[in-house]
């Protein structure tokens, strides 16, 4: 029995095999035996037939990113062995069905395989095909030396409702498969891991956003921002306005609507549906309402490769909607963060009165792992909220404040109407574009309103302190990311240093506006860089240039759909070092 | 002093509308109705979208939230869901409810919303300075359609009644007790009411002026029109402009009563979310307690 930190099990079919469920209930036991989790799915814009995957990585300590490579292949069907192989770490077992499936091209690999009947022993058992499923987990647990009784709860409880036959036939499933296979891996359980959640980023997100009192949701569906609607619309009856919009115009602009109102209100979408949000981003920036928008990437131009994963909208988002006005983009580095942003976008909303966006990646939003949420005693700060006016006259909604804040009202406030127009305004919203545009008083009038909005950006980058890198780790050489790509780079840095002298260090982008052009340029400056980010053009690396004069010139990048991983970040590292 | 002024309802604000321009008329009658229904402006949110006729938001001393040219229904939509308390009130054009926003008018219509929505319709592009709308007759000259526009007009009366718009009535804003009278209503009924208003362009378009409307109008009120039958309401609806130009009928058109979106929602029903405290420490820990 070989002792390992980490395995990665890989379940592999067709869609309609019932792969993810599978690869849930995978993660969910592996969890319950006391294994830190990540786990990530790969899956297809069809039903129907095609290939799919499902990877849990399991280990003794907290585990960043997912495997390139899996340990074990549970093997649905023979696509699965013929796209997986090479995606399979050295000593790597598939196990397989050999009535199904053959073998023969891959007798001389060093794979080894293990040949279950997977399918007949579903048919005893009931003669469902997706119990064939819980026959390869059965055999995958008992490879890793994992009890048994940790799938059978499982089991128990998750098939309760659908009646004894089922449990029952799930249960002599598992154990024919278990009693197939021998123990080959050992990995030590974790005792902290009973007090972690297993949660996936848009899960977190939302819940995040709801203990923050996020109460309206708005949204039309698209991958991959759909699970938050889910997740919304699941947690409805706790009090939560869910409204599935006719298209992602009515959404922003329902929360716009809602937000207004007073309520904290929030959409999502993936980066085609944020191209038709665009113009109401604007309208949330000049009437200065506070807004929080997710958009969750995937792979573009266009529609794109609709379950695949990029980072390829960060300049989209930065830039928005035509005119200037400030906006902040955040964007979580791990699915705690995620937890934690989703509350503070909507302090940021509304102390500063602008709209905020959370840029999430098909990665973040799908993968699930397990994480720590230790602090949930939420600050909600409403900023310049008031009841009343302590002057005479009609209220000034967009006063000219000099930190650039106005106070504000909402409806059902006696004596605090007023009206917000997407026009340019006076200090009490009346329009200076009819009448008086281009009349000298309202130039100037104009020229004020402006850089009163535009004044926020420096109050909240003094006021706030976080609009700059974290410099996670020091080194001879720096990886520079933001988002989801860091956690990869966290993972990728842990391995490399076990095999290199170099040592390097991260740094990382939580917030990519406003930036703190100062602290930021300090924090950059005479070090050896590498921007590392999922997409083609370098768009963190663009951002930091235009704000800070900084240029990086070494990158790893990736844009064919997939994630980046630990071993691609070492395997170009390597290269780099060698120059 | 706030006790009188709550119920002043019209602002300071010089309006934008040319002499004569029919949105005056609508002006009007929207404080005419609300003078009448006594509700407190602080209450009231006037939400419109982009146009001549948009601009009516500053003529009210209510709250207003003057939005982006068509979408105006669901920023309605979010206020009112946010607080069903308040009195959301819709107000714009044609080319902005008919046009750009067509889209939104259909499905608000079908989610029965408690809204009132007006719209100017004076089938022209006033602010852009004269092209034909979703409404201009087909032949209409305009700078855009100098030839003749091609297009077949809306019917937003026929369109709203299908839809599932639970109270439809057109009015002219040359008769403005009559208007005031269709707006008050539209406000009282619980869902949503559209209120298509003949509201003449004076400067962009002298084919459909006052005289050609007054020529042509007829009061359903007074002509035994029962709008609680849907074919009958067709029937009417289809009168103009898609059976003839010669003869319109203005009035209320259908009127039906089923449940507000509000009333079927499972949060809207039961609390205003604009009001809610932040959920309890208790209740995040035990949805939370679903992930361990």
């Amino acid at each position: 029995m070989k002792e390992l930190d980490d395995i990665a099990i890989r379940i592999a079919g067709a869609n309609g095999d019932g792969i993810e469920t599978s690869g849930e209930v995978l993660a969910r036991v592996l969890k319950s035996a006391g294994y830190n989790i990540f786990a990530y799915r790969s899956y297809q814009s069809i039903i129907r037939g095609g290939h799919v995957w499902y990877q849990v990585r399991f280990g003794s300590r907290e585990l960043h990113s997912f495997k390139d490579k899996a340990d074990i292949l549970i093997a649905i069907n023979q696509d699965a062995i013929d796209n997986q192989i090479d995606h399979l770490s050295n000593d790597a077992v598939i196990i397989y069905d050999s009535k199904k499936m053959s073998i023969d091209k891959y007798k001389d690999r060093k794979i080894r395989f293990l040949d279950i009947p997977m399918l007949d022993i579903s048919i005893e058992n009931g003669g469902d095909p997706v119990l064939r499923n819980i026959v390869g987990i059965g055999a995958a647990l008992r490879l890793c030396n994992v009890d048994i009784s940790y799938l059978n709860d499982y089991i128990t409880k998750r098939f309760s409702k659908k009646g004894e036959t089922v449990v029952n036939n799930n249960i002599s499933c598992a154990r024919e498969g278990y009693s197939r296979a021998t123990p080959l891996f050992n990995v030590k359980a974790d005792p902290k891991v009973k007090d972690l959640y297993l949660i996936n980023g848009n899960e977190a997100l939302a819940l995040g956003a709801f203990a923050a009192n996020c109460r309206f949701y708005a949204a039309y569906p698209m991958t991959p921002a759909s699970s938050i609607l889910h997740w919304f619309a699941a947690n409805a009856d706790k009090g939560i306005v869910v409204k599935q919009t006719e298209d992602e115009i009515a959404a922003i602009n329902a929360a716009i609507g809602a937000a207004s109102a007073g309520a904290r209100a929030m959409c999502g979408t993936s980066g085609g549906g944020f191209s038709l949000m665009v113009e109401a981003l604007g309208l949330a920036g000049m009437i200065e309402v506070p807004l929080v928008v997710v958009e969750s990437q995937r792979a573009g131009p266009s529609t794109g490769l609709p379950t695949k994963t990029e980072q390829g909208d960060l300049l989209f988002v930065a830039h928005a909607s035509q005119g200037d006005f400030p906006r902040v983009v955040m964007s979580p580095r791990s699915v705690r963060e995620g937890f934690y942003m989703g509350a503070q976008a909507f302090n940021l909303a509304e102390k500063y009165q602008c709209p905020v966006i959370i840029l999430l990646d098909l990665y973040y939003s799908e993968h699930m792992r397990t994480i720590s949420i230790d602090n949930l005693d939420i600050k909600i700060e409403r900023g310049k909220l008031i009841k009343e006016k302590s002057y005479n006259g009609r209220f000034k909604r967009y006063s000219l404040e000099e930190d650039g804040i106005s106070y504000r009202s909402i409806p059902g406030t006696p004596g605090l109407e007023f009206v917000a127009p997407s026009d340019e305004h006076d200090e009490y919203g009346n329009l200076i574009s009819d009448y008086y545009a281009g009349i000298d008083q309202y130039v100037e009038l104009r020229r004020k309103m402006h850089e009163k909005r535009m004044r926020k950006i420096d109050t909240m980058i003094k006021q706030e302190n976080i609009f700059k890198p974290e410099i996670e780790k020091e080194g001879d050489i720096y990886l520079v990311t933001f988002g989801s790509t860091t956690e990869s780079a966290r993972e990728a840095i842990i391995e490399f240093e076990k095999q290199s002298s170099y040592k390097i260090g991260l740094i990382s982008f939580p917030y990519l506006l406003p930036l703190d052009k100062d602290k930021t340029r300090d924090m950059l400056k005479d070090k050896n860089l590498i921007d590392v980010e999922c997409n083609y053009s370098g768009q963190l690396a663009q951002l930091i240039a235009a704000n800070t004069g900084v240029v990086i010139k070494d990158s790893i990048r990736k844009y064919d759909g997939e994630a980046m991983t630990e071993q691609y970040i070492i395997d170009r590292l390597n290269q780099i070092v060698k120059r | 002093m706030i006790q009188e002024l709550q119920f002043s309802y019209r602002s300071d604000q010089k309006p934008v509308f040319c002499p004569g321009c029919g949105d005056f008329g609508v002006t009007a009658a929207v404080i005419k109705a609300l003078t009448d229904l006594k509700i407190p402006r602080h209450n009231v949110v006037v939400v419109t979208g982009i146009g001549c006729s948009s601009s009516i938001a500053h003529q009210f001393a209510t709250y207003g939230i003057h939005s982006l040219h068509g979408r105006l229904l669901p920023v309605a939509m979010g206020v009112k869901l946010a607080n069903p308390k308040l009195t959301v009130i819709g107000a714009g054009g044609d080319g902005d409810g008919y046009g750009i926003g067509l889209n939104h008018l259909i499905h608000t219509a079908r989610r029965n919303f408690d809204l009132t929505y007006i719209v100017m319709n004076n089938e022209i592009y006033g602010l852009t300075v004269g092209q034909y709308s979703p409404t201009s007759l087909k032949g209409m000259k305009t700078k855009s359609s100098p030839y003749g526009a091609v297009d077949n007009p809306v019917n937003p009366i026929a369109l709203a009644i299908t839809a599932g718009a639970t109270y439809v009535a057109r009015g002219f804003s040359g008769d403005i007790p009559h208007l005031a009278e269709l707006i008050k209503n539209g406000i009282l009924h619980k869902g949503f009411a559209l209120i298509d208003v003949f509201s003449p362009c004076v400067t962009f378009n002298n084919y459909n002026t006052y005289d050609w409307f007054r020529e042509r109008i007829y009061k359903l009120d007074s002509s035994n029109h029962n709008p609680k039958d849907i074919s009958k309401a067709l029937e009417k609806a289809l009168e103009f402009p898609n059976n003839g130009i010669d003869r319109i009928p203005i009035g209320l058109f259908y009127e039906a009563d089923r449940p507000t979106y509000e009333e079927e929602d499972i949060t809207v029903s039961k609390m205003s979310v604009s009001e809610a405290d932040k959920p309890s420490r208790e209740l995040i820990e035990e949805i939370l307690s679903r992930y361990r």
